[in-house]
């Protein structure tokens, strides 16, 4: 099972022992976890210490380390030099992608959004007919930023009229945050280990963000994390509490609808890295494998991850 | 979609049990390698000689006892167990003459 460890209260030490990630406080110790089974460490609170011993062995394993801003956005991901074999080859490719093919790519990510977008607002209960004819026209690397548009329909729609997505601001903004981080640290990884660099992004190319990749593929995966949100916040919860955490960690265990049957969100995740890899190889769009929007009945079910 | 990370019929516990001679230095040093092997390995020690880790499914079971199949020392008996979650939550534990709580499943997310 892959674990996601948040590190929440000041005053703890993360070290490595044996196969296993350690936390203590006060030189005790209070929890262990098989490093093996650890996808991303997420850390929220600035008084906490680490070894480097520990920092290896995640890298070792391609378990990624989250350091995050007080607004539970990301500010630093570690991850590591060397994922894959095939390192060398596939970052070639990717640097060398031809221009209409990094803009079709985008055009399939942006279309896959909308379309996860329009599955996420269906489940609501609300019509999606613009959503639809959005996502018809989106042409390669998306020149009339259809993307944007469809964006500026979907918040309203989803969260209310008042809402306005903000990184910078807490409340709903925060719980976004927070889950869209756990997304994005499942996508650094998954880059990673499928021997991609994630600085240079098909899309997000040009902002000085050295996760540009990350950013680029995460998109469609968003509305997950927006569901969440939007019943938390139903629920009152408008904190990243302990339990919202739970939720969205609990997001990359989901069962999503896929080519080859049902798999989990991170699995998903790693699919869609390794087809780039191969998108970049061949330079072919054909075999990106993005993840299907799920059906209302299923993004229903979301709802138990809330405990 | 169901939602399955906390299906109980899916995850599984892996128990090793085992039984190692000591009586000379060499099999001491064997024992301790294969005991330390099970804790890189990420399997946490459940009492002395029986050491418990939380799996996926089949498939990483299938994994994990390759590995230890691999590094078994030359002697002694080594038995291999696996339950089901749900069973896992049945285990009745008793310390000096008190019944212990039963041990929380690991969960998605881990916070400290």
């Amino acid at each position: 099972m892959e674990r996601i460890v948040d590190i929440a209260i000041d005053g703890q030490h993360l070290s490595a022992y044996r196969g296993f990630l350690i936390v203590s406080k006060d030189k005790a110790e209070i929890g262990r976890i098989p490093l093996d089974d650890v996808a991303a460490v997420i850390v929220h609170a600035h008084g906490t210490t680490w070894s480097t011993n520990l920092v290896v062995a995640l890298a070792q394993r391609g378990a990624v380390m989250v350091l995050c801003g007080s607004n539970h956005a990301p500010v630093a991901v570690c991850t590591p030099l060397e994922g894959h074999h095939g390192q060398n080859a596939r970052m070639r490719a990717q640097w060398e992608a031809s221009k209409p093919l990094t803009k079709q790519l985008w055009r399939d990510v942006v279309v896959a959004k909308i379309n996860w977008q329009a599955a996420v607002l269906e489940a609501q209960g609300i019509p999606t007919d613009a959503f639809d004819m959005l996502s018809r026209r989106v042409r390669s690397g998306d020149p009339e930023n259809v993307e944007a548009q469809a964006a500026r329909r979907y918040w309203p729609l989803l969260m209310g009229e008042d809402f306005r997505r903000n990184r910078e601001a807490g409340g709903v903004n925060g719980l976004l945050n927070y889950g869209y981080t756990v997304l994005r640290s499942l996508l650094a990884r998954s880059v990673v280990a499928a021997g991609l660099h994630p600085s240079i992004g098909i899309h997000h190319a040009n902002r000085g963000n050295a996760f540009a990749l990350a950013d680029d593929l995460i998109e469609p995966f968003r509305p997950l994390v927006d569901v969440i949100a939007v019943q938390l916040a139903a629920r009152g919860c408008v904190e990243v509490t302990p339990e919202a955490k739970r939720a969205f960690a609990g997001l990359i265990a989901v069962d999503l609808p896929g080519e080859n049957g049902t798999t989990t969100v991170s699995v998903a995740a790693g699919r869609l890295a390794q087809s780039l890899s191969r998108c970049f190889e061949t330079g072919k769009t054909l075999d990106l494998v993005l993840p299907r929007p799920p059906s209302a009945i299923e993004l229903a079910g979301l709802g138990s991850l809330i405990a | 979609m169901t939602v399955t990370q906390l299906n109980g019929y899916r995850l599984m516990w892996i128990f090793v049990m085992f039984d190692l001679p000591v009586t000379t230095p060499a099999q001491s040093k064997a024992a301790t390698k294969f005991r330390e092997f099970l804790l890189d390995q990420g399997f946490e020690k459940s009492q002395f000689s029986v050491y418990a880790r939380f799996c996926n499914g089949k498939e990483q079971f299938e994994t994990y006892m390759r590995r230890i199949e691999n590094s078994l020392p030359d002697r002694g008996d080594v038995h291999i167990l696996t339950f089901t979650d749900k069973q896992y939550e049945n285990i009745v534990r008793f310390s000096g003459q008190r019944r212990k709580r039963q041990k929380k499943n690991p969960d998605q997310l881990a916070l400290f």
